[in-house]
């Protein structure tokens, strides 16, 4: 019992090693290290052994994308005021307390992602993880949006939406790469403007009386 | 008036719209120096003076649809210029810049940047949604033990957007102003400093406090309390005023007595700020004022507050004396300090505004040349409107292609307008002192 324990945290230990390291590499140098076995020798690690916790330096990167959504989560669970939210508050919520998340980690993420961050459609593939995370995440916020009609319901077009909020994270994240202002408060603003667009578009509006007028009016000739 | 309502709930907001909203007004303009010429064709005796009541009409309805700076800006040029046509008076009751309002993780995010703690972790209650909108930003109200206070948080960005809502405006107001670029640059520099104060709310804290407690001995005057711990650039938290605002507090139908009261302090704390601590609140819109059980005026809002600088001050108030009691050696030289006339100036020009400028000042000193004024003389402000009103459509105002007026009167002026302007809504009678070397 007590050498499970123990050996459970020393397994922790060595994954919590290896991301920490990764990262004080790319902060230091710029660019992920030379091989696993490089990196694993520094660690005074055998490449064998690394590869019991990551496969390749992308699977730590996506590592890390997906450890910096869970800070996330943890720290809206710490605002008491989180569950009161509507969905468009939720939404709002995540985005400024992720984007306080990353904060911490700019550095690193300006290292790996700065150049690549000018075109809307190259997702790094290692960002894959952390989408099918947010997904579940965005299902929820939009099935919350929908029970209290903040969204309404469109055939097929609903279905995309979680798709759509994630374009609009990243979309966020490049914008905060690119902030130049103190404090980021373009940034803050950059959230609130969109997110407001966004919800207002899947709210009830007037382009789906419009919709529903012109099926009507085809459907009658 | 549901009109007008309507016009006011959609503002065009983003820098995209506004810029719009300048490109179709751009165009409009454009066509009527199409019509013009081509009525020209038809009948060359016509003169410009139609089109430029065309373009007038054309941009100020452009820019009063885009409220904001912008609004701001056209508001206080053509109140020096053309001193104030009646269509101005309503805007200054109306909130003058307006921001979309902030939601609450915003709020939330505001809170943990600048004190680390979420509004619910500082207060025992906190609104969830604004309970008033300031002027550019919007106030929450909030309690901690037995007192209560009110939050004012910016909305992020503000003070950005101020220097580009300027640039934009500025190829219109020059048109509008027939001003040529370096005239409208030195006015341009003075509201650009004003509107860029607005948005430190160190500053305004800071403010705040000096001029509350140099007015502190003043009788009928209540000022918050500002808390520092809880202040910060984008965030200021005060004592909540308890109490009515003007409008709210008129239609109680308050007696003459209590109505002259309230008008008194009002005058008392303009008095003092102008001829003694020369820096003035000077944003006298009903918004920034909250009337108090026992007829006590509560003053918030430090936003806007303008230094007056001594020879400006001197020059500016020594035209109030009564029937201007100075020979005309003096008063050249003060025309020439103020700058409402300049060497430029032909020689029929300068006699022409020098006698508009005369009359203008021995208006609106009248309240000055008797021990009282009873600002409910409608026809005081009649006799001011048509004044303005004449100028404004004065050939010799619309040739001349210069600003008028030093920098600093534009928001003395302004003060001075909503001071009156104020007092006549109370309807109060009012002691108008003076100061000592004016007697």
């Amino acid at each position: 019992m007590d050498t499970a324990t123990t050996k459970k945290t020393l397994k922790k230990d060595y994954r919590k090693l290896i991301l920490e390291n990764f990262k004080t590499h790319i902060l230091e140098h710029g660019t992920p290290p030379a091989s696993v076995f490089k990196f694993a020798k520094d660690l005074k690690m055998q490449e064998a052994d690394f590869y019991t916790y990551f496969t390749s330096f992308d699977a730590i990167k996506s590592a890390i994308w997906v450890q910096l959504f869970e800070d996330t989560l943890f720290e809206i669970g710490n605002q008491e005021a989180f569950n009161t939210y509507s969905a468009r508050e939720k939404f709002l919520g995540f985005l400024f307390t992720w984007i306080e998340v990353l904060k911490r980690n700019r550095s690193y993420l300006l290292c790996l992602y700065e150049s690549k961050s000018r075109s809307i459609t190259t997702l790094p593939k290692e960002a894959a993880e952390f989408k099918s995370r947010f997904k579940n995440f965005a299902q929820e916020i939009i099935l919350e949006g929908k029970e209290n009609t903040e969204i309404a319901e469109r055939p097929y077009i609903t279905d995309k939406y979680d798709e759509a909020m994630w374009v609009q994270l990243w979309f966020v994240f490049r914008f905060w790469l690119e902030d130049n202002s103190p404090r980021f408060e373009k940034t803050d603003a950059a959230i609130e403007k969109s997110v407001n667009l966004a919800f207002d578009l899947m709210g009830k509006s007037a382009l789906d009386s419009f919709l529903d007028f012109a099926k009507f009016m085809y459907q009658s000739k | 008036m549901a009109e007008k309502l309507k016009e006011q709930e959609n503002i065009p907001t983003t820098k995209v719209q506004r810029a719009a909203k300048f490109i179709s007004t751009g165009a409009k303009v454009g066509g009527n120096y199409v019509k013009h010429y081509a009525k020209k064709m038809v009948n060359p005796s016509m003169n410009r003076e139609e089109l430029h009541q065309n373009n007038a009409n054309d941009i100020y309805n452009s820019l009063s649809q885009l409220k904001g700076s912008a609004l701001k800006v056209a508001q206080m040029m053509s109140m020096d210029k053309n001193l104030m046509p009646r269509a101005y008076q309503d805007k200054f009751t109306m909130a003058q810049y307006s921001a979309p309002p902030l939601s609450y993780p915003l709020v939330v995010k505001t809170f943990q940047k600048y004190f680390g703690k979420t509004p619910e972790q500082l207060f025992d209650t906190f609104t969830r949604s604004a309970v008033n909108a300031a002027s550019i930003g919007q106030v929450h109200r909030a309690t901690l033990g037995d007192k209560d206070f009110a939050v004012k948080i910016q909305y992020p960005g503000v003070s950005d957007s101020v220097s580009s809502d300027l640039k934009l405006v500025k190829p219109f107001a020059l048109r509008l102003l027939n001003m040529n670029e370096k005239e409208l640059d030195h006015y341009m520099e003075e509201v650009e400093e004003r509107l860029l104060e607005e948005t430190d709310y160190v500053l305004e804290v800071q403010r705040s406090r000096e001029i509350s407690q140099a007015c502190s001995h003043i009788a009928n005057l209540n000022f918050p309390t500002y808390y520092d711990e809880w202040s910060s650039e984008r965030i200021i938290t005060m004592d909540w005023v308890e109490g009515k605002h003007l409008k709210e507090w008129l239609e109680t139908n308050p007696d003459q007595g209590s109505r002259n009261k309230i008008g008194q302090a009002l005058w008392d704390f303009y008095h003092h700020q102008v001829h003694e601590l020369k820096q003035v609140h000077a944003d006298p819109h009903p918004g920034n004022f909250i009337i108090q059980e026992n007829y006590q005026l509560g003053v918030i809002d430090f936003g806007c507050v303008k230094v007056i600088p001594e020879d400006f001050y001197a020059g500016y108030f020594a035209l109030i004396k009564k029937n201007l009691l100075l020979n005309a050696k003096e008063l050249d030289q003060v025309f020439y300090d103020l700058e409402f006339v300049t060497d430029r100036d032909s020689p029929e020009e300068q006699a022409y505004f020098k006698g508009v400028f005369t009359e203008m000042i021995s208006l609106l000193g009248k309240p000055f040349h008797a021990a009282k004024f009873d600002f409910s003389d409608d026809e005081f402000f009649d006799q001011i409107f048509e004044l303005g009103d004449r100028v404004s459509n004065d050939k010799m105002f619309k040739k001349s292609n210069q600003a008028r007026g030093s920098r600093h009167g534009l928001y003395v002026n302004r003060t001075y307008f909503g001071l009156y302007n104020l007092l006549n809504q109370l309807r109060a009678e009012v002691v108008t002192t003076k100061p000592d070397w004016l007697d």
